[in-house]
């Protein structure tokens, strides 16, 4: 076996055993993957910050930013197409520290989201089996389990798990559809959304506030455009999936809200843990409850799944262009997985979703995310005037630029402060953390890098350069 | 001690069995590649070599 | 090309270990250190509720259902039902935040065109 493996083992570690084969469905079903957990815990928390009205308002809103910023991925990602990633786009388009501060966003918004679905699935086992009347169940086992285990399969390689991943994701998204029809909303009998859904508690300020977690409905689904060296024809495929991927969150996302919102007091819904299904449990259906339940569990362990993959990704290719300790660009020989990343970031993980509360691990995923897409505002107008369109061949050009660009700015300006109302310590606490890192790349890291190796596209030179 | 503490016991059991066997499977890449070996990836080295799973490049 | 390229040091186990737990420190120090001081959340105030009772707390009888098959008591709900964000902020704490953001973002784009521009030289040779 190692002889055949030694043969290969030059080969680039992000293409571990994905060959050129995936098609706009396996995009779709990559970006709807990591983020359909959101339906099932963390975007009620938007109805805790400003009301049920205010959470269909952020949800939409948020919907907007989205489409935005798969609008402007998607026509860098066509570019940079062979190395895929955000990070990638800033080392060929900003710099080397943005390229390290948007590698950081990406490990922390990933690992942080895996934290978050641990947290979930272990909950979840401790209620059920607290319903199921046995008593002093602990959740932490089911935790550890669940780090454990993805990262193992991780190491493993990932392509075994995709296919399952993508099912397992299927069966999640169908359990909403289910529980939508088996409710019928429309014919209130069980779900009262005239007595439930009771105005704005906080008022505007409070729609504004919800924002925040309405970025939960849809975090992650820029990482559809990680996929892109393993797609067949990247141009057209990454903006068709990332764009149907969009329109299947906003159903998803709207039809969860209305489902929850007419059987919860929004109370109890904006610091719920399962929302899905705890409305399950309220319909009275057992079998509802064991599909919402296995719905539940499914979307947590495909997102963490995804999570390991992207985080460990990003960590990886940072250590191989020695942003990071050269020793995590490893790739194993037999598996072809960056195995010293995969391994590195289970304490990291576990560190988070073994010690810290379900909301303040969720708004430091939240927070990474937005800054990403802060960066991509700025990106998109820098990537246009260094390489205007007809320069390079792009396999898709968003339109009606820089107007997208000008969107996601404010909107995530808006969403900044969305976050500074109510967690304003964390998000102090989390700029610190940044630009302390940010300084310590600069003035100490940086020497270990090599200067010219970093631009690897065939493009030309920047104009302005 | 009931039917959900064994369930404990065992989701332990299966995660320290899986973190060890990740960690003595690291140790053991470790000294038997050496550092050049394992370093070797290389961004856009993609597009020029695309042997990339050789169980999928046999049956082409 | 006019210039050598830069040949970086090799760096040391030693200095690779210190730097990945330096990074690990500070990944964990900024998601713990507000809650360890107690910071974290601070946004949060109780209502003073008048009474215990689902109509004190503001409950229509078909909330109360529902608070109910939840598994709820007119006790155990008030916890819930009392927690508000407080969203009174003062200007300064928002300017400071948003200075903060600003500051960064510059400071990363300023740099990080510094070190560009060395990457453009070195892949293209100077102009």
């Amino acid at each position: 076996m190692s002889d055949q493996t030694t043969a290969y083992t030059a080969v680039h570690g992000e293409k571990i055993s994905l060959l050129r084969v995936l098609g706009p469905g396996h995009v779709w079903a990559l970006g709807v993957g990591i983020v359909l957990v959101g339906e099932f815990m963390g975007w009620n928390f938007a109805v805790g910050k400003g009301g049920a009205q205010a959470a269909l308002i952020a949800c939409w809103v948020a919907g907007l930013l989205y489409t935005c910023v798969a609008m402007i991925d998607s026509e860098v990602t066509s570019t940079v197409a062979a190395a895929g990633g955000q990070y990638a786009q800033a080392k060929h388009i900003v710099g080397p520290l943005m390229a390290f501060n948007v590698g950081l966003f990406l490990v922390m918004a990933y690992t942080m989201l895996e934290a978050g679905n641990a947290i979930t699935a272990g909950f979840l086992i401790q209620t059920v089996a607290g319903m199921a009347g046995f008593e002093a169940v602990h959740d932490k086992p089911f935790i550890v389990l669940t780090i454990v285990a993805l990262a193992w399969l991780n190491y493993r390689g990932v392509f075994a798990s995709l296919t399952f991943n993508l099912v397992i994701t299927a069966i999640a998204f169908l359990s909403i559809i289910v529980l939508f029809l088996a409710l019928q909303p429309w014919a209130p009998t069980l779900h009262r959304l005239d007595t439930l859904a009771t105005g704005l508690p906080y008022g505007w300020l409070g729609v504004i506030a919800s924002l925040h977690f309405g970025l939960w409905y849809y975090l992650g689904i820029e990482g559809t455009c990680q996929a892109a060296e393993e797609v067949r024809s990247p141009a057209r495929s990454l903006p068709l999936g990332t764009m149907t991927g969009m329109i299947t969150l906003l159903i998803a996302a709207t039809l969860t809200w209305w489902i929850c919102v007419g059987l919860m007091p929004w109370e109890y819904l904006g610091q719920a843990i399962t929302p899905l299904f705890d409305a399950a449990r309220l319909t009275g259906s057992v079998a509802l409850m064991v599909l919402l339940f296995i719905g539940t569990i499914f979307s947590t362990l495909a997102s963490a799944n995804g999570c390991i993959n992207d985080a460990s990704r990003a960590w990886f290719s940072m250590g191989r262009d020695r942003y990071l300790p050269v020793w995590f660009g490893a790739v194993h020989p037999t598996y072809r997985t960056p195995f010293r990343a995969i391994v590195f970031l289970v304490p990291v993980a576990l560190v988070f979703a073994l010690g810290a509360p379900l909301d303040q691990v969720i708004t430091f995923s939240i927070l990474s995310g937005l800054l990403g897409y802060t960066f991509m505002s700025f990106n998109i107008v820098m990537f246009r005037k260094r390489w205007p369109v007809g320069r390079i061949k792009r396999g898709y050009v968003h339109p009606l630029h820089p107007l997208p660009a000008i969107v996601l700015l404010v909107l995530c300006a808006a969403t900044y402060f969305a976050v500074f109302l109510g967690y304003g310590t964390q998000l102090l606490a989390m700029m610190s953390f940044y630009i302390i890192a940010s300084a310590w790349f600069h003035f100490h890291r940086y020497r270990y890098v090599r200067r010219g190796d970093q631009f690897t596209m065939p493009w030309p030179r920047p104009q302005g350069y | 001690m009931n039917a959900f503490t064994l369930l404990e016991y065992a989701a332990w059991i299966i995660s320290a069995g899986l973190g060890l066997w990740m960690l003595i499977d690291m140790v053991k890449v470790n000294s038997r590649f050496s550092e050049d070996v394992l370093l070797s990836s290389r961004e856009g080295d993609i597009e020029d070599h695309l042997v990339i799973d050789p169980e999928h490049q046999r049956h082409r | 090309m006019a210039k050598q390229p830069y040949q970086p040091p090799e760096q040391s186990m030693a200095g690779q270990v210190t730097d990945s737990l330096l990074l690990l420190a500070l990944v964990i120090g900024a998601l713990f250190l507000p809650l360890w001081l107690g910071l974290a959340g601070g946004g949060k105030t109780t209502l003073e509720l008048p009474e215990q009772t689902w109509a004190g707390m503001a409950q229509t009888p078909a909330m109360q259902a529902q608070w109910e098959q939840l598994g709820y008591t007119e006790e155990t709900a008030a916890e819930l039902i009392a927690s508000r964000f407080d969203y009174s902020f003062s200007w300064g704490a928002l300017a400071l935040t948003a200075l903060v953001i600003i500051a960064y973002f510059g400071f990363v784009f300023r740099f990080s065109e510094q070190e560009y521009r060395e990457v453009i030289d070195e892949k293209f040779g100077k102009p």
